[in-house]
């Protein structure tokens, strides 16, 4: 199922080998350094339209910041991006603002503004980009707030809710505008096992009802991998060491991804 | 070891210069978006309350005494020569010129500045920033414009407000502690006090104002390393911004007829 409109683009749409669907966006040999801290190295990286990419890989690997330059809020030293088929590195800062409107975000700790309650910060997006009425809003929220099991919780203050309680208002609030994208980043980090599958859930569920919205899920979570992913990329220094679907990863005999996989003393990582 | 001597070097070099254009830049944008819409009217005067209330009750208090001690001891210094009538001119000169807006802002600076640089700090750790610009809102005219304009607006409002209640500080001490004639130290104090005194302290609590506000914008906005990255941008937006306030009167003093 395509989304592309131009139907008179010669040049056939790039398919991502894993899953078979068209790419939806491309890292094509991105590199990105913070002062002598390299942590892009060469990155290439299919992203399947329509599907949930699942980027997973230790801390500090590069799987924010990867994240990141997607939304254009980092650039890379070298090495493009593609969103479709419009390469997104060579945008100003202007077209790059427009181009956040299609993404909706879930933060690591869910970044609610702490000086707005659980319904501003939900509407935020729609009072800085919409005309929408105050009625619409209304309703868009409180469906909102259901979707993510929060029904009536319009008047809390981030203060007052739980740490799973605001990941799931940082997904309202990332979906209010009805992104084409969804990114979470870890989103199951710092949940108990309950909540965590919860929010797995969650994701699967979002996925579901929204046909053709493109899902990329952050995590060192094994067990969210093998449950939600459509694709599964494995990054490692920067570069992504291998990718397929997540049954592939379950019984991969590769001694880094059993490390991984199994969370390992033992093994190719050192802590 | 010589190679790695030079790079330390050259940071410690450049550094400062890649600060200076950093604070710049904060300054220049905050500025430039003051006509760029959204306009952020609300988000202004909420912040021109908060500053207002923050730093209100502390000026009122000091104010007061400040006006009340420069009397008293100019009072003392002006009796050896037989000149008390002197001393409301004098103190209110240097209340409207020097004082107030010096003390106004160093006292901005210590209760809104540090407590601006701490919330945009802790949103910049936590994301919040992030969340901004991936909602396509950007940072500068949401959160840096609305503080910086509140900070140049406020700070001269209260420098007026430390030049009355100073004044009244000083009236007070002479007519019920030196016992001084009231006529004559109010002829004094009028004839000695120009409107260019009270222009010149509040165009300074202007400059003030934007010290302030960019000092701490840029603090809280450029914060790096969790709760205690917090810590270290609010008390070096003090620091800083007190710093700049105190060499930068000298300099527009000097400038200044
Ligand atoms: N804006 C930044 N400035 C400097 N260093 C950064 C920045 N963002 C990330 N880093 C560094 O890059 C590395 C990778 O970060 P990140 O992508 O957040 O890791 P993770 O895979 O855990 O999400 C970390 O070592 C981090 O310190
Ligand atoms: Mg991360």
């Amino acid at each position: 199922m395509s989304r592309r409109h131009r139907y008179e683009e010669p040049e056939p749409v790039p398919i991502d080998p894993v899953t078979g669907q068209p790419v939806a966006i491309r890292y094509e040999g991105v590199y990105k350094s913070f002062g002598e801290h390299h942590v892009l190295r060469g990155l290439d990286l299919l992203i399947p339209a329509g599907k949930i990419t699942v980027i997973i890989g230790r801390s500090g690997t590069g799987k924010s910041v990867t994240l990141k330059h997607v939304m254009g809020l980092l650039r890379p030293d070298k090495g493009r991006i593609f969103l479709g088929d419009e390469e997104l590195t060579s945008f100003t800062d202007k077209k790059l603002r427009t181009v956040r409107n299609r993404f909706g975000v879930v933060f690591q700790n869910a970044a609610l503004f702490d000086s707005m309650t659980v319904y501003d910060n939900i509407a935020f997006p729609l009072y800085e980009h919409t005309r929408m009425k105050r009625k619409e809003i209304d309703t868009k929220v409180a469906t909102l707030l259901a979707q993510v099991g929060l029904s009536g919780s319009e008047k809390k203050v981030p203060s007052e809710l739980s740490g799973g309680m605001r990941k799931r208002v940082g997904l309202a609030r990332a979906l209010v505008r009805d992104p084409e994208f969804i990114l979470y980043d870890e989103p199951t980090t710092g949940l108990d096992p309950i909540l965590a599958a919860a929010m797995d859930q969650l994701i699967v569920e979002t996925q579901d009802s929204r046909p053709g919205i493109t899902s990329v899920v952050i995590s060192h979570d094994m067990h969210a991998v093998l449950h939600i992913a459509d694709k599964v990329a494995f990054l490692v220094d920067g570069v992504v060491y291998d990718e397929g679907p997540p049954e592939y990863f379950r019984d991969h005999t590769d001694p880094l991804i059993h490390q991984f996989v199994t969370g390992s003393l033992e093994g190719p990582m050192k802590v | 070891m010589i190679r790695g001597a030079i790079e330390a070097l050259g940071r410690r070099v450049l550094e400062p210069i890649e600060e200076v254009g950093r604070v710049s830049r904060i300054f220049a944008f905050g500025t430039a978006n003051i006509f760029i819409r959204p306009l952020r009217f609300r988000e202004t005067v909420k912040q021109m309350e908060f500053i207002g209330v923050q730093s209100l009750p502390i000026i009122l208090l000091t104010s007061f005494f400040t006006g009340a001690v420069f009397t008293l001891q100019s009072h003392r210094a002006f009796a050896m020569f037989g000149a008390q009538a002197m001393v409301g001119g004098t103190v209110g000169v240097a209340l409207t010129r020097e004082l107030a807006p010096t003390l106004t802002g160093l006292l901005v600076a210590g209760r809104a500045g540090s407590a601006m640089a701490a919330e945009i700090g802790s949103m910049r750790v936590s994301e919040q920033i992030d969340a901004l610009d991936a909602m396509a809102v950007d940072p500068i005219n949401y959160l840096v414009k609305p503080r910086l304009l509140a900070s140049v607006i406020v700070t001269p409002l209260l420098t007026a407000i430390y030049d009355f209640v100073g004044m009244v500080g000083s009236w007070y001490i002479a007519m019920y502690v030196l016992n001084m004639s009231e006529p004559e130290y109010m002829k004094r104090t009028q004839e000695w006090i120009d409107w260019d005194d009270i222009w010149s302290g509040l165009l300074k609590a202007l400059v003030f104002g934007a010290i302030i506000g960019t000092v701490a914008c840029y603090k809280g906005y450029y914060t790096r390393g969790g709760a205690a990255g917090v810590g270290r941008a609010t008390t070096s937006s003090v620091v800083v911004s007190s710093v700049a306030i105190l060499v930068s009167n000298f300099f527009i003093a000097w400038a200044l007829p």
